[in-house]
């Protein structure tokens, strides 16, 4: 009876040393095959999150949320040990935005790749490279030239991708304006704009909502969608 | 006691010349003071010696004797790098090492470095294997190709250096490594020829005269009666002879940089061959920094242009790296962007050498990318990207929007340990926030205004009726200064296609842009 409670309090002990299990619990929710966005209704829409190993693909129009769901996956990503990488073709990455959604800015890795073809090259590279836990390809470059762009990228590039990542143990995911990526994706989720919100005297932007719908996924039934809001960084609840 | 190493080149503008070539090995070799047919043979390998050619021949009365005979203008630089290299071989063995001063007379095309054997047999297991480790470092660095090198291991520098000579002439083709222990140094230098010690040419011709051959023939000679007949410089010989000269204590260098270099024989007018040129370089370069347990952190590249100019530029890297093929297209990339104005007739790559990154790995978390693939992957994503575009971003001390800094991107053992530690990392709330995608350059709008608000946009960004809207919000600053002075007034603007942009309008220029887009 006393060897039990002095073994259950050694074990105590060692609890609060080891970071009181904290990181415990991160290292094993980080070594699971999928990422967590951290937005509950988004994880159960993807089946736990983004796979690692596959290429997956967030769709959507300007203000459509994307851009926010990806800082929400790098936020969890990053806060939970794993070094991420961002393929910045858009050069439209703002730190202090997503200094403000959570993510670690030391722990991601910010490539501004000056056109499409640097951009892809540079996420081959970045999938060969063991260690990133992410790998986020901005594409969502102004429309006429993502839409001229997409023209001109052969479908057998995103084959290679995805072969890429399915050698790595890097979830990549691409932001796009509209599909790219073909089959070659394993999830592709489309946002959309439902409803923003301006309030106040003066107005402000209080939230966004917006609908993200399944429309690609190789093991769960398509077309399902759920509705999320991202609050503004200026709003009055935040 | 203290033990010196001392390893030895016999020859070192042909050891540098061949660890600049490597292709040249085995071909007849000679190495010329100067360009031109009647400048004469500095250095001469051993296929062109079987060839009956002899240094000081003109290089027109050698071509005679060996049509094949390969020639190579003397470069100062190349042989400085080739000491250095020496150098960076000693030091990653032993923690004191210094290169001997050249001399003249008949041991000018020596090169020798001295590093402390003492205490070594702790780490290479014997002094042999401590100099045995020193000659296949330095092979390692290119001097495997031409005549030594020899090690030895003695009790004073002047005994180590002398016992090198001597093995090299004993032993031409034996065992390069030779140990002589304190006993039996009086004996060995008894027997050794005087021109061994390398006497001055007075001295030499006085002693000669007098029918002194040997070292122990100077020894048995009064040193007082010498000292009064030949000078102050005989005194030291016999101090040298018995082993006695004063010898400073070995340094312990802490300069980082690097530099290796070359003095073309034909300018270079296009950039593949200079490339090529600099490939050679970069891998010289880069062996030596790895004997060194460095890695390269930034390229200095200066070209010696035709007519006298001079073209130096700095190449940054991401993160120090060892990737050869990166670092040559980085700095080929350098040259296309800006080539430089004239021919080039000598190139020098420098680098300063920076730590080698390692990673302390953590019980429970990933173990994020290992830190030498990292480096490759930074330089690589660099040559795609561009310099200054690859790193890690920072929110800049800046109040105007969207600025950053981009800082180099390193191994993140102990941000992770610290963030994982820090308690805030954890009450973080996991709803999304609202993210800003910033616009560089911003987009120019044309807006069309009721009263003094916005009521309609077009712009390649957002177009269409104001639907909803908030602001202004005035920033102004850098009033001090024409360049950095700023005034915006910024709008959130939902426009009827449905974009949220936050528009702005610039006091200054007068002008509509769109800078930002949430999303």
């Amino acid at each position: 009876m006393q060897t039990a409670r002095a073994v259950e309090a050694l074990l105590r002990d060692l609890g609060s040393r080891l970071r009181r299990g904290e990181a415990a619990e991160a290292a094993r929710s980080s070594h699971t095959g999928r990422l967590v966005t951290g937005l509950g209704p988004i994880d159960a829409l993807l089946g736990g999150g983004f796979p690692r190993g596959r290429l997956c693909e967030i769709a959507g129009h300007p203000s459509s949320g994307r851009t926010s769901l990806a800082l929400s996956l790098l936020a969890q990503t990053t806060r939970a040990g794993e070094t991420c990488a961002l393929v910045d073709g858009a050069d439209g990455f703002d730190p202090s935005s997503a200094n403000a959604a959570g993510v670690v800015l030391e722990q991601v890795l910010w490539a501004r790749a000056p056109g499409w073809s640097e951009a892809l090259r540079s996420t081959e590279q970045l999938l060969e490279a063991p260690g990133f836990g992410l790998v986020l390809l901005d594409l969502t470059l102004d429309p006429r030239l993502s839409r001229a762009s997409r023209m001109h990228t052969p479908p057998a590039t995103w084959t290679r991708l995805a072969r890429a990542a399915a050698g790595s143990d890097s979830a990549l995911v691409v932001l796009s304006l509209a599909r790219n990526t073909g089959t070659a994706a394993e999830i592709v989720l489309e946002m959309r704009t439902t409803r923003a919100s301006f309030r106040g005297s003066p107005a402000l932007l209080e939230e966004l909502e917006t609908e993200a719908r399944l429309v690609r996924h190789r093991t769960a039934p398509v077309e399902r969608s759920v509705r999320i809001r991202l609050r503004s960084p200026h709003s009055s609840t935040a | 006691m203290p033990r010196i190493a001392c390893c030895r080149i016999p020859d070192l503008p042909l050891s540098a010349a061949l660890r600049a070539d490597p292709e040249l090995k085995g071909r007849p070799l000679a190495i010329a003071s100067g360009p031109g047919p009647r400048a004469e043979l500095v250095s001469v390998s051993p296929e062109a010696g079987q060839k009956g050619i002899r240094r000081l021949d003109r290089v027109a009365q050698a071509r005679t004797l060996c049509s094949e005979l390969c020639v190579k203008v003397a470069s100062p630089a190349l042989e400085n790098a080739a000491r250095q290299a020496l150098l960076d071989a000693a030091l990653s063995c032993a923690p004191r090492a210094a290169l001997a001063a050249p001399l003249s007379g008949s041991f000018a095309a020596e090169a020798v470095v001295f590093a402390e054997a003492s205490g070594m047999e702790a780490v290479f297991q014997s002094e042999r294997g401590f100099a045995t480790a020193l000659l296949e470092r330095v092979r390692r660095l290119g001097f495997g190709l031409g005549c030594g090198p020899w090690v030895t291991v003695a009790s004073s520098q002047l005994v180590a250096r002398v016992a090198a000579r001597r093995f090299a002439i004993r032993h031409p083709e034996g065992d390069r490594v030779e140990l002589l222990s304190p006993r039996s140094e009086r004996a060995f230098l008894a027997s050794l020829p005087l021109d061994l010690l390398d006497p001055g040419d007075t001295v030499q011709a006085a002693l000669t005269r007098f029918g002194v051959r040997t070292v122990r023939d100077l020894l048995q000679l009064p040193r007082r009666a010498l000292g009064t007949r030949l000078g102050p410089e005989v005194l030291e010989l016999i101090a040298c002879a018995r082993g006695e000269a004063s010898e400073a204590p070995l340094p312990c260098p802490t300069e980082d940089r690097r530099v290796e270099a070359l003095d073309l024989e034909f300018a270079i007018e296009r950039l593949e061959p200079l490339n090529f040129v600099i490939q050679g370089l970069l891998s010289r370069l880069l062996e030596r920094l790895e004997a060194r347990q460095l890695a390269c952190g930034e390229i200095l590249l200066r070209l010696d242009l035709e007519g006298g100019g001079r073209d130096a530029r700095r190449i940054g890297l991401a993160a120090p790296s060892l990737d050869l093929r990166s670092l040559v297209r980085l700095v080929g990339h350098a040259l296309e962007k800006h080539p430089p104005e004239a021919p080039v007739v000598g190139v020098a790559v420098e680098t300063q050498g920076q730590p080698l990154q390692t990673d302390q790995l953590d019980l429970f978390r990933p173990a994020g990318p290992a830190p030498d693939s990292l480096g490759r992957t930074l330089a690589r994503l660099e040559l795609l990207c561009g310099g200054g575009r690859v790193g890690s971003p920072r929110e800049a001390n800046d109040h105007r929007p969207h600025r950053f800094e981009i800082e180099p991107f390193e191994s993140r053992a102990t941000v992770r340990s610290r963030k994982a530690q820090c308690p805030e990392s954890g009450a973080h709330p996991p709803t999304a926030v609202l993210a800003v995608r910033a616009l560089r350059p911003p987009v120019t709008a044309e807006v069309r205004l009721s009263g003094s608000v916005p009521d309609w946009i077009r712009s390649g960004v957002a177009h269409g009726r104001v639907l909803h809207l908030s602001g202004p919000w005035r920033i102004t600053g850098g009033w001090w200064s024409p360049e950095s002075r700023f005034a915006y007034d910024y709008f959130d603007v939902h426009t009827s296609d449905g974009t949220i942009s936050r528009l702005r309008f610039d006091h200054i220029s007068g002008a509509w842009h769109i800078d930002a887009v949430y999303d």
